[in-house]
This record gives structure tokens, C-alpha cells and sequence, in this order.
């Protein structure tokens, strides 16, 4: 497939990018290096007139399949590759044939069946993305897993403080919230340590994942102590859905330790900006107002380069794999 | 009369302790003799002898299995015969299995059903409870009188501390023990079987906090065993520990036996041979219950083999379908296969100088037949010929694909030892292509 031709005046990285797998199933152990690149050539996309031609990826074929709602997710990996031209189909097996007792991998070798480039899985179970990548022999975006990753969230998390903030490394980064459920902090924390910031978590000690602080972050249970100074907060929804119900006391209690208001936020940096990786529940992990601080808040640029990071990555796997057949 | 004549094996009778080269001469279900030649024992004028050559090889009385699950889809009779192939001439099979071993009519039935001979011989545990629930005792009485060998609630922990109290008190006044699977079900989120979101899935540590898994914490052990112990003393009762996996219930165990009470307890080989890193590519074969914990914890199982805290080695076999395994690891079912490599397995406990031979033998033989009141095993005149005979220094590999029953913790695992002979009621029920070479024309 044609690869998107090179302008005078663009920088070295925009150039698809070649990758060590033809997966992106996890932040874990990927290279800076990797990453770097992968952020770069989404910031050249995020800088584009949206009516520049970037179709170079015709008669590709990707299936986005969601085991779990999303809106966000779904329809930027959909607007990712039609932006380059790739045929999408999205199809949503939250009802369909788990119901009807077809196992996953029987549905993953029909889907194969049908040959398509690649493959966007969001799953309910961690870990489910690489059983796919282990069986089928087309490309696999991991769009979150279980409590296990969620890889292009935390690309476009850090494409968006970099557009904002410049750089990552030496960046204090506070991540608050329901760490434990958490695919987005745990792809984040792996991000954002291996490009060098100083990460730091902040959850009611009920929603702190066991031995967190061995992945290289701090860990707070005072909201007030871990976003101190930060640079960056970022905010997680609390998950109810995954949770036991013996987690917290009340919604109004959390807000209370560890939703962000302006009292809290004071501590932090004066120039601190927020995230979200949304659905936000506001009242509960944020008060209404900061969310809408078009100052301080960059939750609706998170989901703009959500488009720009998705179309890096696709780009980058359709050009992994046509020098993985070439060699 | 037909005579068996195995001619210059090294014969281990952990009964005894006796260890030494000898002629063991079996004549129907019987060891009819063991000496330095069988020549002054037998002639063969009148009588056909069959003369094994088994210089360099070893036999012991046949394992005895005091832990497997047979599967919804398994056949007990195919499993006795691969248990035999595998070494095993006794095993104990667990009440959960559909339908549910919980009355007397059914341990009846089953006995019956594993009659067949030149295979395992099958005992049964029968339900401690009625139902899952685990509220109401079941005759247990009536189904020790079937021959029902010990009561417990097979993967489930029998949870309620009063049912636990009656249930021992009961089973200590007809002799029989009690065995837990020893798991807070709360702590472990298992109570809530609904969904497979907040159900435990492996250890709790860093390792299920990068995959992104749910943590049980090994504390969840320990609870029910130190509760456990406490209504043993209050009750006299004998209570055994299934698959223990973790370094505080071993100590807590190894407190009570000094204190003199009847606490006795097993451990299985993916304990003592793998830990919770297995799980770091999501691989289903090592989705365990108890799950594979830390490495300190795999340390102390071992030190509990090696000062007798842990009285014997189960394979706590519970194969699943290629179906149920090939899943997302939440979704996966849990339980592996054990049966083909129990003896391999604490053979390279041998070989990696932990245990001799002969403590290992007792592990597999006397230890789990004292636990549960069995007929001790020996190799002695007269005594009955349930044995086997192997070669301990066979190298070899585990492979999935040679063996009968699926998935094994241990595939690609180089191993030294092979079962090369299994006699039952001095039946051959397996011989391997090797020894079958060794007889002497």
C-alpha cells in the first residue's frame, strides 16, 4: 500500500513508522525509542488541514470489534482509518454471538476468516487482545482489555501533554482515582515512566492495586500529598462495574478525599493542567466547574488526538507488516 | 502357578526402610518372596516363570493419589487406566463431580463402577455437605459404611465454622478425617460466582497488579486452616489441609502437629515446582486454585516436604477440555492435569537433592495412607503385589502432545525418571516396551 508521501517542510518523523511487532497490544516493554516516534508522527497528523489527503491505506480492511461499550474509543478508531482510507466495520459483540455460547476464539477464527488487515479488540477480560494476536495471523490493536491495558490512550494522553506542556520527562504526573480497575493508569504508568516523569498514584487505599510502587510510581492515599507540585493530574472514573461494592463508603465521601476541586488543585502547580480519560462522573473524581476550565482542563483535546495518535498507529502496523513480508 | 521373577532390583519398602538389591518373586496377587537369588526360592520344574532382567531399575509399592477430579466430560475408567500407566495403584477421587458423591447409593455405585480389574483401585471422599450451600451435613455415617474414606467439600472450603465443628466432631467419632480446601471464599471474591469481573483469578502481588488480573491474597489460606485447627483441638478430630500453598498455612500447621494434634496436610507439584511468574503471558494451564504464589511461598512448601510439616505429594488432577483453557485467562476454567507427571515431578525433587528416593516414596505410598487410615503399602512377603517398577535416571521431556490428559503445568520440563511397570494385585496393568525387552528367554 502507498505510504503518505513526504512534504518539504515536515521533520524527520514524518515518515510511517516501523515497529518491532505488528501488534500493539501493550505499553509493557515497548521502546522509548518506539514510542517517541509513534507520539511524533501523531503530532504531525494532529497538525494537518483536516481536508489534506491522507488516504493512503485504500482497500484496507479493519474490523473494530467491542466486546464492551465504547463511544469515544470506537468512533475515533473509526475516524482514524478512514482518514487513511481503510475500509472500517465496526461490530459490537457485546450481545451477539457470546450470548449464543460461540467462544471467543471460535468468533476471533471467524472474524479471520474473513481476511481483514486488522484487528481493534476491546474485551471485558485482560489479556483476551494477545489470546487473539496468538491465534490470528492479521494485526491486533489492544482498544482496552480487562484491567490490564488500554495502549493508545496513553499514547494520546501523552501526545496531548507534550502538544500542551513540551516535553514528559521530569514532568510530575499525579494519576487519581480507581487505580485498581484501571487499564488507562496502568498503560500510563508504563508510558509516562519510561519516558522519564515522575509518576505518582493517588487512590483510597481500598482501590490500590498490591505492589504498585514496584512499576516505578509513588503511591498516595492523601490526595492533597500526592498532587502536590504535579504538573499533570489525571483523573479515573471509579468503576463501579468492576468493583465489589466494598470499596467506598459513598460516592459524596470520595468526592470529598479524592475528588479534584479547586481547593485541592491549589496545591498542585499553578500551571497544572487536567485530564480525563472520560466518561467523567462529575461531583464524584471532579467537580463540575474545573472540568469545564477550558484553561486547565484538556480533557477535549485528549479526545481530538485520540484521532491523530489512532492514525499513527495504524499507519505504523500497516507499515511493520508489509516490511515484515518484504524481508 | 505362574511366577513372576524380578532379578536383581533395587527394592524400596518405605514400611520397612528397607533398601537393597534383591529377587522379588511374585506369584499371584502375592509377593511371594524377596531374596538375594530366587533360584532357592523357585524351581522351574513344574512351574512357568516369566524372569524380568531389572538390574538398575527400582520398585516401590504403587503411588497412592489422595487427590483427583474427574472432569464432566472424563471417563473414571479411562482414568484409572492412565493413573496405572502413570504409577499410581490407588487414588482418591472428590465428591464434586455430577452427580454429586453425597449420599450412600452413590459411593455404592461408584465402588462398584471402578471394579474393573488390572486398573487403579478408586476410593472415594464423600461430601461433607449436602449441598454447596454447605449448611446441612450429609450422611456421612452411612456413606463411610459404603467406604467412603474421608468427607470433605472437594474445591469448595466448607465455610460455615459451626457446620466445621459438628462435621469433625462427627467424623473423629467414626474415624474417618476431614479434608478442606482451605480458601476464604469472601477474600478470594469467589462468593459471587455470577460474574467473572470480581471473581479472584491468581495471587495477589505485582505480578497480578501488571497483568491487570483480580488478586486472591494468600491470606485467604491461612484464615480457614488457623479456624480449622482451632475446632480440631476443640473436637479431636483428624484434619487434613489440601494442596497447602502457602508459607503462613504451612507454619501454622507445623505449630499444631507439635502441639500433638491430628493436623495433616498434602501439597501438589505445581506448589513446590512453579510460581506466580508462570502467569506473566496469561497462560491458562497454570489458572490453579489454590493459584501459584510467590516464590517465598514455593521455598516453604519445600521446606514443609523436607521437615515432614507436608505428609505427602497429591497430583490434584483436574484436566479440562482444550475448550474451556483456550479462553481469555478470566474466562478460563480453572485446574490442570496430574495424574502423568505426579511421580516425575517429586522425582526432580530427587534429583535437585531436596528429598532422597526413599522420602519421596513415602510421600507418594505410606504418608497419604496413613493420612487417611489406608492399608498401609509394602513390599514384603506375603504382602499384597501392588507395586511398581521404574527407572530413576530416564531422561526425558514432558510434552503435552504424548500425554493422555490435558493441560499440564509442566509441558517442555526436562525430567529424569520413567514408570516402566505398574502391577496390581500382582496384574500387570501397564509395562512399558522397555521392560517388556528385559524378560529373560
Amino acid at each position: 500500500m502507498n505510504e503518505l508521501k513526504k512534504n518539504k517542510n515536515e521533520s524527520f518523523f514524518s515518515s510511517p513508522i516501523k515497529l518491532s511487532s505488528n501488534h500493539l497490544l501493550a505499553i509493557e516493554g515497548m521502546e522509548k525509542s518506539e514510542i517517541q516516534k509513534l507520539i511524533e508522527r501523531a503530532d504531525y497528523f494532529a497538525n494537518l488541514d483536516r481536508h489534506t489527503n491522507t488516504k493512503v491505506l485504500q482497500g484496507y480492511v479493519v474490523l473494530n470489534v467491542f466486546f464492551e461499550n465504547s463511544t469515544r474509543t470506537r468512533v475515533s478508531f473509526e475516524l482514524a482509518a478512514r482518514r487513511l482510507g481503510a475500509e472500517v466495520i465496526n461490530i459490537s459483540l457485546i450481545n451477539s454471538s457470546i450470548k449464543k455460547g460461540e467462544s471467543l476464539l471460535d468468533t476471533a477464527s471467524t472474524l479471520n476468516a474473513m481476511r481483514p488487515d486488522l484487528l481493534i479488540v476491546r474485551h471485558p477480560h485482560s489479556g483476551a487482545p494477545l489470546l487473539f494476536a496468538d491465534y490470528l495471523n492479521c494485526s491486533i490493536i489492544n482498544a482496552g482489555d480487562g484491567r490490564h491495558e488500554h495502549p493508545t490512550q496513553a499514547l494520546l494522553d501523552a501526545l496531548t501533554i507534550k502538544r500542551r506542556v513540551g516535553y514528559l520527562e521530569g514532568l510530575k504526573i499525579s494519576i487519581c482515582g480507581d487505580i485498581a480497575n484501571s487499564r488507562v493508569a496502568r498503560s500510563n504508568i508504563h508510558l509516562l515512566t519510561t519516558m522519564g516523569a515522575e509518576v505518582r498514584c493517588v487512590a483510597p487505599s481500598t482501590l490500590m492495586p498490591s505492589n504498585l510502587e514496584n512499576l516505578g510510581v509513588k503511591c498516595f492515599s492523601n490526595m492533597k500529598m500526592g498532587i502536590k507540585d504535579a504538573d499533570v493530574v489525571m483523573l479515573l472514573r471509579l468503576q463501579n462495574e468492576r468493583m465489589t461494592g466494598t470499596e467506598n463508603p459513598s460516592e459524596r465521601e470520595y468526592f470529598k478525599f479524592f475528588g479534584l476541586d479547586e481547593a485541592k488543585l491549589a496545591l498542585a502547580n499553578p500551571n497544572a493542567v487536567i485530564m480525563h480519560p472520560g466518561p467523567m462522573n462529575r461531583g464524584v473524581e471532579i467537580a463540575s466547574a474545573l472540568a469545564d476550565d477550558t484553561n486547565r482542563s484538556l480533557i477535549k483535546t485528549q479526545v481530538e488526538m485520540g484521532v491523530a495518535v489512532r492514525m499513527s498507529i495504524i499507519e505504523a502496523l500497516n507499515h511493520t507488516k508489509n516490511n515484515m513480508m518484504k524481508n | 502357578m505362574t511366577f513372576t521373577v524380578l532379578k536383581s532390583i533395587k527394592v524400596l519398602n518405605p514400611k520397612t526402610y528397607f533398601n537393597d538389591i534383591s529377587d522379588v518373586v511374585i506369584c499371584n496377587d502375592k509377593i511371594f518372596s524377596i531374596c538375594k537369588d530366587f533360584k532357592t526360592e523357585v524351581s522351574n520344574q513344574d512351574r512357568q516363570i516369566n524372569i524380568y532382567d531389572c538390574n538398575g531399575l527400582t520398585m516401590s509399592p504403587g503411588l497412592i493419589d489422595m487427590r483427583v477430579n474427574i472432569g464432566k466430560t472424563e471417563n473414571l475408567t479411562a482414568i484409572q487406566k492412565i493413573a496405572a500407566e502413570n504409577g499410581i495403584t490407588s487414588m482418591v477421587i472428590l465428591p464434586n463431580q455430577t452427580p454429586k458423591l453425597n449420599n450412600p447409593s452413590i459411593i455404592d455405585h461408584i465402588k462398584r463402577q471402578s471394579e474393573t480389574p488390572n486398573v487403579t483401585k478408586v476410593n472415594i471422599y464423600g461430601a461433607a455437605t449436602k449441598d454447596d450451600h454447605g449448611l446441612e451435613m450429609s450422611e456421612i455415617g452411612l456413606m463411610s459404611e459404603m467406604g467412603a474414606i474421608g468427607f470433605t467439600n472437594g474445591n469448595k472450603s466448607i465455610k460455615n465454622s459451626l457446620v466445621m465443628r459438628r462435621l469433625m466432631s462427627y467424623a473423629a467419632m467414626i474415624n474417618r478425617p476431614i479434608i478442606q480446601h482451605a480458601e476464604d471464599e469472601d477474600l478470594s471474591g469467589l462468593n459471587k460466582a455470577s460474574t467473572t469481573l470480581i471473581n479472584g483469578e491468581m495471587n495477589e502481588g505485582e505480578i497480578s497488579t501488571r497483568l491487570g488480573l483480580i488478586g486472591i491474597p494468600s491470606c485467604a489460606e491461612v484464615i480457614i486452616v488457623e479456624r480449622d485447627i482451632r475446632l480440631a483441638k476443640l473436637t479431636g478430630a483428624s484434619y487434613h489441609v489440601a494442596h497447602v500453598s502457602t508459607r503462613d498455612s504451612i507454619n501454622v500447621i507445623r505449630e499444631a502437629k507439635k502441639i500433638g494434634l491430628k493436623v495433616t496436610c498434602d501439597t501438589a507439584p505445581p506448589y513446590f515446582a512453579l510460581n506466580e511468574t508462570s502467569l506473566l503471558s496469561y497462560n491458562t494451564a497454570f489458572k490453579l486454585s489454590p493459584p501459584l504464589r510467590k516464590e517465598d511461598d514455593r521455598l516453604a512448601v519445600i521446606e514443609g516436604i523436607q521437615d515432614g510439616t507436608i505428609d505427602a505429594i497429591a497430583s490434584d488432577h483436574r484436566a479440562r477440555s482444550k475448550d474451556t483453557k483456550a479462553q481469555p485467562f478470566s474466562a478460563a476454567s480453572v485446574g490442570a492435569s496430574g495424574i502423568e507427571t505426579l511421580f516425575l515431578m517429586t522425582l526432580e525433587l530427587v534429583h535437585k537433592k531436596i528429598i532422597d528416593l526413599n522420602k519421596a516414596i513415602s510421600l507418594l505410598t505410606i504418608n497419604p495412607a496413613n493420612v487417611l487410615k489406608m492399608e498401609k503399602p509394602s513390599l514384603e512377603k506375603d504382602g499384597l503385589a501392588d507395586f511398581i517398577i521404574f527407572d530413576e535416571n530416564y531422561h526425558d521431556v514432558i510434552n503435552q502432545n504424548n500425554l493422555k490428559t490435558s493441560p499440564t503445568p509442566f509441558d517442555h520440563r526436562k525430567i529424569k525418571g520413567k514408570i516402566l511397570g505398574t502391577f496390581i494385585n500382582g496384574q500387570v496393568a501397564h509395562i512399558n516396551q522397555i521392560l517388556k525387552d528385559k524378560i529373560i528367554k
